[in-house]
């Protein structure tokens, strides 16, 4: 753990440039180019505005930011995971042929996603006011739960990626789990829409912990309660450290799989 | 003896490989083969039981066929490879010349490319400011260090990766038959930076095909066959060797 807090220190540097690259060639070619980051988002919540606002209606008031509260974070971390399922294996090339610390390919898909996280964030502060929602000074908590959420995907993408890189089909097993986590995670529907008795079932996702914050600030205005603020500490920690150890346990065997 | 007179020490150093025949690539394979429990795989000594050093400012020949297992040693010597058993001790900073441009992607611009590389490499982002121009300079591609690299000449591309894995000024430079690259004149000024590396005490492993430039610049050979070291010693007597076992072939094969 103390060498995963040092290595990320001493190539910050080169944490950061490979960020900016991926961003950077995400969205090359494109003629606004980097305002996509920001239009994306916006576009989405223009359709999912329109749609359920006068298609389809939902008993929750200003549905859109009830679901796009949690859709963001959401997105940040099925996008991660998915570019760095692929991270270590798409490095190959340069796995073989310089020494270069394996953890930062993960961790830079992670840190090109909380930009864009954090871009994605400016077009739903004004989208609050133009639905007429009110903007609740609790938006200031939003650094806790996205602290914990970065922990939490960064042990996962260090899972996934160092599973990958020995089973290609991770990359595939993956964006299933992704789906189907999706749909039980309450992200488009409240977790009281589930009938109580089976609460503690979906009580038993980590997402749940993990996410909760957002929408509680953002769509309610509320602070989310000590049990639930320690929970999603306790499975964003858990989830590095598991991550990391299988992760760090492998690496030097990368090279020969790749 | 002195260990900050030694640059490079390798010492019973093995590097294993699993060659594995038909790769379980995917869960279904890695769950047939486990409950028919098939060994696909064999193992592969790349380099066995391999002891040398390498003192302070020596220039060092490998060679031998192709397959010998030179190019596994300069990536054990580079840190690519943790070696199965024996250990390693690089003295200094090292600049793996394995593949010009490994670190290079096509999208970026020459110059994000210099820094990328050589945040790649270890160094921090103020000294590949520092040296940018430098490197720039050397490579000789003008107004191209702004466009992406994917619109370089194969050439331009050569000379910009040399120019950043060398103008990073490494105290250990490995080498890998890259040499062979580029024109004349390029080849001409590598070789001039080379024998500047060498007059500043540097360090430098080499793995090359070219007898004639072992023979030139070299002042040790090691001829490497079948993962083994087998000649150890001035290049001349250690080519002699490599020829001599390269006509025993010859004869064999007849």
């Amino acid at each position: 753990m103390i060498e995963l807090v040092r290595d990320t220190y001493r190539y910050r540097e080169l944490i950061w440039a490979l960020a900016l690259k991926e961003l950077k060639i995400r969205y090359k070619r494109s003629v606004l180019g980097f305002m996509w980051a920001l239009l994306n988002p916006a576009l989405l919540m223009v359709v999912l505005t329109l749609v359920f606002s006068t298609v389809m209606r939902f008993a929750i008031p200003h549905y859109a930011i009830f679901l796009l509260s949690v859709l963001l974070p959401w997105t940040f971390f099925s996008q991660s995971l998915s570019y760095a399922v692929e991270s270590i294996v798409s490095n190959g090339d340069l796995i073989k042929k310089i020494r270069v610390p394996k953890l930062v390919f993960p961790m830079a898909a992670v840190v090109s996603n909380i930009i864009n996280l954090l871009l994605s964030l400016i077009p739903l502060a004004l989208l609050v006011p133009l639905l007429r929602h009110p903007f609740y000074w609790t938006w200031v908590y939003l650094p806790v739960p996205l602290l914990a959420l970065a922990i939490f995907t960064l042990g996962m993408t260090f899972f996934f990626a160092a599973a990958n890189v020995y089973y290609r089909d991770v990359s595939h097993i993956l964006q299933i789990l992704l789906s189907a986590w999706f749909y039980l995670t309450p992200i488009i529907y409240p977790l009281d829409l589930i009938p109580a008795r089976y609460q503690w079932i979906f009580k038993l996702n980590p997402m749940i912990y993990v996410i909760n914050g957002f929408r509680l600030a953002v769509y309610y205005g509320k602070l989310p309660k000590a049990p639930s603020i320690v929970a999603s500490f306790v499975c964003a920690f858990l989830s590095l450290f598991l991550g990391f150890a299988i992760f760090r346990k492998y690496q030097d065997n990368f090279v020969f799989y790749v | 003896m002195s260990s900050s007179a030694v640059a490079i020490r390798l010492e019973n150093v093995t590097q294993r490989f699993r060659v594995i025949q038909e790769r379980p690539d995917t869960v279904r394979e890695l769950f047939s083969k486990f409950f028919r429990h098939q060994s696909s795989y064999h193992d592969f000594e790349a380099v066995k039981n391999a002891s040398f050093e390498v003192p302070q400012g020596q220039m060092l020949g490998l060679i031998g066929r192709n397959g010998s297992g030179k190019s596994t040693i300069l990536k054990i010597v580079s840190g690519v490879y943790r070696p199965t058993s024996g250990t390693v001790q690089v003295q200094g900073s090292l600049a793996p010349l394995i593949e010009l441009g490994a670190g290079f992607h096509h999208e970026l611009t020459g110059r994000e490319n210099i820094m990328l590389n050589g945040l790649l490499m270890g160094y921090s982002k103020r000294e590949m400011l520092g040296r940018q121009q430098g490197i720039i300079d050397f490579a000789e591609i003008g107004d191209f260090i702004d466009s992406p690299v994917k619109q370089y000449s194969s050439g331009m591309y050569m000379r910009l990766a040399f120019s950043v894995a060398t103008e990073v000024d490494p105290q250990i430079l490995v080498i890998d038959e890259i040499l062979a690259v580029g024109d004349a004149g390029f080849q001409d000024k590598c070789f001039e930076r080379i024998r500047n590396f060498r007059r500043a005490g540097k360090t430098i492993l080499m793995v090359t095909h070219n007898m004639a430039q072992v023979a030139q610049h070299c002042d040790r050979a090691i001829l490497v066959d079948k993962g083994s070291i087998i000649a150890d010693g001035l290049p001349d007597d250690v080519i002699e060797v490599y020829k001599s076992l390269l006509a025993l072939e010859a004869v064999a094969a007849h």
